[in-house]
């Protein structure tokens, strides 16, 4: 076998070092042919590929393109459309563009493309064979370990995915019986609502109290903390919206005359880089920054940067609050527990139905904030529900062997940038200060 | 603080607006101008000055000019401004006026230096004696006349002072200055005790330390129905009046290099580069050329017909004119005159005072693909492999200013590109070249040794208190070398030795961006007026030139890096009168839109008009998407650019030819093919504008001067003298109107289709691709065979295209060497003339060359040629070749519809004759 090649080799080695130095025309007419074509090309008279036209035997590889298909062409540059094919023996065979041939640059391992002896082409189709065997062997080995790794994942996938819809149902009782508790307070509530005007004062004083309770717990629901914000977020963007573009370019043109050298260099770059000029000020004026957050504008910069379509470093954040909440609430939700609540409920509502009129404050307040525990709790059941469902719906792939990567985070760091993906969710690139979301 | 406060959140609310617009208000308009709008006021016959003491000295006409009667209008003018007139072979006559050096003026005005060139010295003719003649008419008014060429006198008027070249016969005026009584030239002075002599704008203090020295004056071009030239503005090629009647609120077209962020394409708003040379042409046939060497901001107004009916001198009415009115805030009077009487003419003229346009390295004239910016090692070498898997061919990869060390230039990010000598080579063994960005402004960083350097050595231009100037440009704080100054030119220079310029290959080209100069915090984004040059000169005396000297000492340092045997490729955004003898420029920021698109052509047509023949836009639009149909045709209009470059903005989405889908890619493969196939007339081309100075694309009237349709048209161009382009300039176009001009016919490029000369067609439009045609009586040289870059088809066979005229003649040349180095100048290429007539083709040798080539011609395409003979013979050696029916386009379907000679396999080194039997 290994004789044979190198005889090949060795003919093949002749073959070129005996055509004419000075024409392009290949000694060899069927050059670039390959072995399953060569039949077609052995007639006198031969067609093109696409019909168009017939050319005779000596108009094959004339280095005259006939065809415009490129048919009679194969071995030479004659025609665009054509290809060329390389045997490569030691190697995979392989087409070329017909833009390679004889253009000083050696393409095929068997350097077949350049025999016009313009450049002599080694020949290192037994290397590149040996490179794509090793390449070919490292794959199938990869692959081996991946196959190993795919059966653990689906294994633990399942053991997830059972524990998460037990969870997921758990959750869903229990949103059962807090709904009917929520309920029933809100029928008290609204009653206390409905209590005469000569309790005002002292209502007031109660909702005071119920405030600074809501601030002061620090376990109390997310939601009613983001809500606001979202609110004002909502309020800054209509008022950016409301001022008129030509309004921005007058203030543009009154500010800038106020602005230093340097603000006024960053801010006209940042007209090309189109990003760079505020990520630049935070940089250096870190002192002012944090001035500026306990001011009374504290949250502006953000809700600005929303409006800005930047609002991927505002949004990560979010993100990362969900994920802590909800494994904050993800504690085993036992029955046990459950029925205490109910009891403590009943209990509750019972005390304070005892006694049909007047209520007294000291009970309203409680009852106030009994209704806002227990919606706050049911707030958090809802959201843990829906983000559970929302992942139970994802195409885990078929074994569901995806399933663990929904809440893992993979890194990679290439030259100066970050790349984080999380599966199912986002992918970002960051670059020490900035991070951009990737599509 | 509160209000640094407001400033600041001010600055993060305008970074996140996404939507920009030109910030007209940001720039000066006239009005806002001092000089500006001092002279638009001024009314005609205002000016009082006579000539007086004329007489002959050095070879010169010379005069004084005084006003008439002490104490007029004039009150500034207190000393007398001495005149020269000179004149030079070819038709060129040179006016200048200044203040008398002998009188001691506060300081000497500038003159531009290193624009004119040495060789245009030696063609003055040496005036001996100046005849006078009275003056029909005018009660006993002299004129002294000189010699001007064959044909051409100068004359001198003395009272009032008008200066002019007329044709001899019938005393036919040509070009004349003053005519209209506008000249003004206000003389440097002492300031008054109540004067206060600075400016002020938006926030900036020009402290105008020499106070008001303004030149202004009329010139008039008669047998003239439009005026081009003066770029750069995003305008129509044929320059509309800004002033007269008919003419709505107009600033003058504006020349003040300016980095304009998103310009505007159809506004006389000065942009990144001036050259203040006019040209006129009219119906006649004629042209001429008045030019202007002045490099401090200009104003032009070209008046409407009737603008000085009321009030003004009744000038001659026999001839059609165009009046216009230069303005300058600095400077000397220092213009030249040109004759004509050819378009032609008239740049070779220009030319031979300003020089020659640079031969290119035969690579240039390939397609570039640029980016801000090709991110790092693996992106290049990614970008690169693509265009050989989709088989389109491309010659240089460039790298925009985020391939620095902080925006040090002439460093490399060593994260993202740490081995660049590989990367070159890697790019170098495919025959590819690779661009970098060079900048001028230099990071304030002590640690930067080049910064380090020019700060000791004291190179930098200096603020008008004396310190370095300090600006901000995307390093951050940044200087600027005086490129004024030779000898920090020569400094700059060195910086590009393979030594200095760690990393660089002589694979590697430049590209000198931000050369206006942009300085971010500057006045209208630029320079401050009263900074401080080589040997006191104000900046707003050069401002226009800045960026051509650093232009020139870049072309230097690629040419010293080389021994002087590579010819440099130097890409510019600014550029002033003299800028094409350094390299190529581009029309700088450009949109993603079809106006942009549209307005290319006139602005390419002006730059080559004016000298600067390799040109081009930013294929794609620099800022903003291209919806994929405007970057075909982009692509398909920009492979007739000379320069031809795809370039976007780091915000776009990637935009390579094979990203839009396989239809898109390839109707843009077959667009950059076009021009691989047209490179060796290309080349050819560019050596007739680095000999004559005619440029490679040209207005339709510079091809048929006598075509008054062709005199406003700037939708279609030529490319040479054989082909005519119009770009699709509408989205879903389904027809075009193209006007072909002469009396012969056109082929059409890709059909062969012959369409009638002298009228407008119709035509179908495909989105294969826009309508171009090869005139008939022309041969055009092509290279069918496909390759990687322009480096492998050096020894492909030629293909001759053959448009024959009504007497089924044609004739054209080629011009081949080494694509390189500057062996020509010795001789070492190859010209050769191919005629066809009597059905003989022949090649014969256009002067003596001494260059080999194994390159043979493979293929002659006959248009407009009877079918029916079936050999020809070839001499020498008397071999037969087959004539056929054959494409006349390959890579793709195409029919064979064109007479096509098989094979003769001539020499295209040698004589030989092709006799069609």
């Amino acid at each position: 076998m290994k004789q044979r090649l190198s005889l090949m080799y060795l003919s093949f080695i002749l073959i070129i070092s005996s055509r004419e130095s000075s024409s392009s025309i290949p000694s060899n007419s069927f050059i670039g042919i390959p072995p399953q074509d060569e039949d077609y090309f052995k007639r006198e008279i031969i067609k093109c590929k696409n019909g168009s036209k017939k050319f005779t035997k000596a108009q094959l590889n004339d280095d005259f393109c006939d065809c415009p298909d490129g048919t009679d062409e194969p071995g030479t540059s004659a025609c665009p459309l054509g290809k060329f094919y390389c045997k490569n023996i030691g190697h995979a065979p392989s087409f070329l563009y017909s833009s390679r041939v004889n253009d000083g640059i050696c393409d095929c391992c068997d350097g077949s493309d350049e025999y016009d002896g313009k450049v002599k082409c080694p020949y290192t189709c037994h290397e590149a064979g040996k490179v794509a065997m090793e390449s070919f062997k490292r794959k199938i080995e990869v692959y081996q370990e991946g196959v190993i790794l795919r059966k653990v994942e689906i294994g633990l996938a399942k053991r997830a995915i059972a524990r998460d819809k037990a969870e997921l149902s758990g959750l869903k009782n229990e949103r059962e019986v807090v709904e009917k508790v929520v309920h029933q307070l809100e029928g008290q509530v609204r009653k206390l609502e409905q209590e005469p005007q000569e309790k005002d004062d002292k209502m007031r004083e109660a909702r005071n109290e119920k405030v600074e309770n809501e601030e002061s717990g620090p376990d109390k629901n997310v939601d009613s903390q983001i809500e606001p914000m979202k609110a004002s977020d909502v309020e800054k963007q209509g008022q950016a919206g409301e001022s008129p573009s030509d309004q921005n370019e007058k203030d543009e043109h009154e500010s800038s005359e106020g602005l230093s050298r340097e603000e006024l260099g960053r801010l006209v770059e940042s007209r090309w880089t189109g990003k760079k000029s505020g990520e630049q000020v935070e940089e250096t004026d870190p002192v002012k920054n944090d001035q500026e957050e306990g001011g009374p504008d504290a949250g502006y910069e953000e809700s600005v940067a929303d409006n800005s379509g930047r609002s991927s470093t505002a949004q990560y954040k979010i993100g990362v609050q969900d994920l802590k909440n909800s494994s904050d609430i993800a504690t085993p939700s036992g029955k046990s527990w459950l029925d205490k609540i109910q009891e403590t409920a009943q209990n509750f509502l019972q005390s304070v139905n005892l006694f049909s009129i007047p209520v007294a404050n000291l009970d309203a307040n409680k009852i106030r904030k009994e209704y806002n525990h227990y919606t706050a709790k049911l707030s958090d059941l809802e959201s843990r529900i829906s983000s559970l469902t929302e992942k139970l719906k994802f195409d885990f792939g078929k074994q569901n062997e995806f399933y663990l990567f929904y809440d893992r985070c993979f890194e990679l760091k290439q030259d100066k940038y970050i790349y984080k993906v999380r599966p199912f969710r986002n992918a970002t690139q960051e670059d020490g200060s900035s991070e951009t979301q990737l599509g | 603080m509160k209000m640094k406060q407001v400033a600041f959140l001010f600055l993060i609310f305008l970074a996140s607006q996404t939507v920009y617009s030109w910030k007209k208000d940001e720039f000066r308009a006239c009005d806002q101008t001092p000089f500006c709008k001092r002279a638009r006021f001024r009314k005609p016959g205002a000016c009082t000055l006579i000539a007086h003491d004329v007489s002959i000295s050095d070879g010169d006409l010379t005069a004084k000019l005084i006003p008439k009667a002490p104490h007029d209008q004039d009150q500034d003018q207190i000393k007398p401004l001495t005149l020269s007139v000179s004149v030079y072979q070819d038709g060129i006559m040179r006016l200048k006026i200044d203040e008398d050096p002998s009188l001691d003026p506060r300081k000497k005005r500038f003159q531009v230096a290193d624009v004119v060139i040495s060789e245009f010295e030696t063609k003055k003719l040496w005036l001996q004696s100046a005849s006078t003649e009275k003056i029909n008419g005018d009660d006993g008014g002299l004129s002294s006349v000189v010699y001007l060429s064959d044909g051409y006198e100068a004359v001198l008027r003395h009272d009032p002072f008008e200066v002019y070249v007329r044709e001899k016969a019938g005393n036919r005026r040509v070009v004349s200055l003053n005519s209209h009584g506008l000249f003004d030239f206000e003389q440097l002075r002492v300031k008054k005790e109540d004067e206060d002599w600075e400016e002020r704008f938006r926030g900036h203090t020009d402290t105008r330390p020499y106070g008001p020295q303004s030149i202004s004056f009329d010139v008039s071009f008669y047998g003239s129905d439009f005026v081009y030239g003066i770029p750069e503005h995003a305008s129509s090629f044929a320059l509309k009046p800004t002033r007269g009647p008919g003419v709505e609120e107009s600033e003058p077209f504006r020349l003040f290099n300016l980095d304009v962020f998103e310009y505007h394409h159809e506004s006389p708003f000065g942009i990144y580069g001036s050259i203040p040379f006019m040209v006129s042409h009219g119906k006649s046939g004629q042209s001429s050329g008045f030019f202007w060497l002045n490099a401090a901001e200009m104003q032009i107004d070209v008046l409407a017909k009737g603008w000085d009916a009321e009030g003004g001198i009744l000038m001659p009415t026999e001839q059609s004119r165009i009046d216009t009115f230069w303005m300058s805030e600095a400077g000397i009077v220092d213009t030249f005159f040109f004759a004509g009487p050819g378009p032609k003419d008239v740049v070779k003229q220009y030319v031979s005072v300003t020089g020659l346009p640079a031969m290119p390295q035969l690579f240039s004239t390939g397609y570039h693909q640029c980016r801000w910016n090709y991110r790092d090692e693996e992106d290049v070498e990614n970008v690169d492999s693509k265009f050989d898997e989709h088989d389109i061919p491309y010659d240089v990869l460039w790298l925009d200013i985020e391939h620095t060390d902080g925006k040090r230039y002439f460093t490399w990010d060593k994260m993202l590109f740490p081995h660049p000598e590989e990367m070159q080579r890697k790019l170098a063994a495919k025959g590819r070249r690779m661009v970098t960005i060079v900048d001028p402004h230099i990071k304030r960083d002590e640690s930067f040794h080049l910064h380090k350097d020019a700060s000791q050595r004291g190179y930098y231009i200096k603020d008008a208190t004396g310190k370095d100037y300090d600006g901000w440009c995307w390093p951050g704080s940044s200087s600027y070398p005086d490129m004024l100054n030779p000898e920090i030119r020569s400094w700059w220079a060195e910086k590009f030795s393979y030594d200095n310029y760690v990393g660089s290959t002589p694979s590697l080209y430049i590209w000198n961006d931000m050369n206006e100069p942009s300085v971010f915090n500057g006045p209208e984004v630029t320079m401050p007026r009263d900074a401080l040059h080589l040997g006191g000169v104000e900046h707003r005396e050069l401002h226009n030139a800045y960026g051509y000297y650093f232009h020139m000492a870049t072309a230097e340092g690629l040419l010293k890096r080389g021994d002087g045997k590579d010819r440099p490729f130097v890409l510019s955004r600014a550029f002033f009168a003299g800028s094409q003898r350094y390299g190529a420029v581009w029309t700088g920021d450009n949109s993603a839109d079809w106006d942009h698109l549209r307005v290319s052509v006139p602005m390419v047509l002006t730059l080559g008009l004016t000298g600067m023949t390799f040109s081009g836009a930013d294929v794609g639009g620099f800022f903003g998407n291209p919806e994929p149909e405007l970057l075909v045709r982009w692509y398909q209009l920009g492979a007739y650019y000379p320069f031809f470059r795809g370039h976007a903005h780091h915000d776009t989405k990637r935009r390579e030819p094979w990203l839009f889908g396989e239809r898109n890619t390839a109707l843009m493969r077959d667009a950059i093919r076009i021009r691989y196939t047209l490179l060796p007339y290309f080349y050819t081309l560019f050596r007739e504008a680095n000999v004559s100075g005619v440029p490679v694309v040209r207005p339709l009237w510079m091809e048929f001067p006598s075509d008054e349709a062709a005199f406003s048209n700037d939708e279609a161009f030529m490319v040479g003298n054989s082909l005519l382009v119009q770009g699709i300039y509408t989205a879903r176009a389904k027809h075009a109107s193209v006007y072909l001009p002469g009396k012969e016919s056109w082929y059409d490029l890709r059909t062969g289709t012959a369409y009638k000369g002298g009228k407008v067609h119709k035509l179908e439009v495909s989105e294969e691709s826009i309508p171009a045609f090869q005139r008939a009586g022309t041969i055009v040289p092509r290279k069918d065979r496909f390759r990687r870059s322009s480096t492998q088809m050096v020894h492909d066979p030629y293909t001759l295209v053959i448009a024959l005229n009504s007497s089924q003649a044609a004739e054209g040349e080629l011009y081949v060497d080494d694509g390189k180095s500057y062996d020509f100048k010795h001789g070492a290429y190859i010209h050769r003339r191919f005629v066809f007539s009597n059905g003989h083709l022949t090649s014969s040798p256009v002067g003596n060359s001494r260059f080999s080539s194994d390159c043979i011609i493979e293929r002659v395409i006959l248009l407009g040629f009877t079918p029916g003979a079936k050999t020809a013979l070839v001499e020498p050696g008397n071999q037969k070749a087959e004539i056929e029916l054959g494409p006349l386009r390959f890579g793709g379907q195409h029919a064979a519809v064109a007479v096509t000679i098989r094979k003769p396999g001539v020499r295209v080194a040698e004589d030989w004759k092709i006799k069609i039997l």
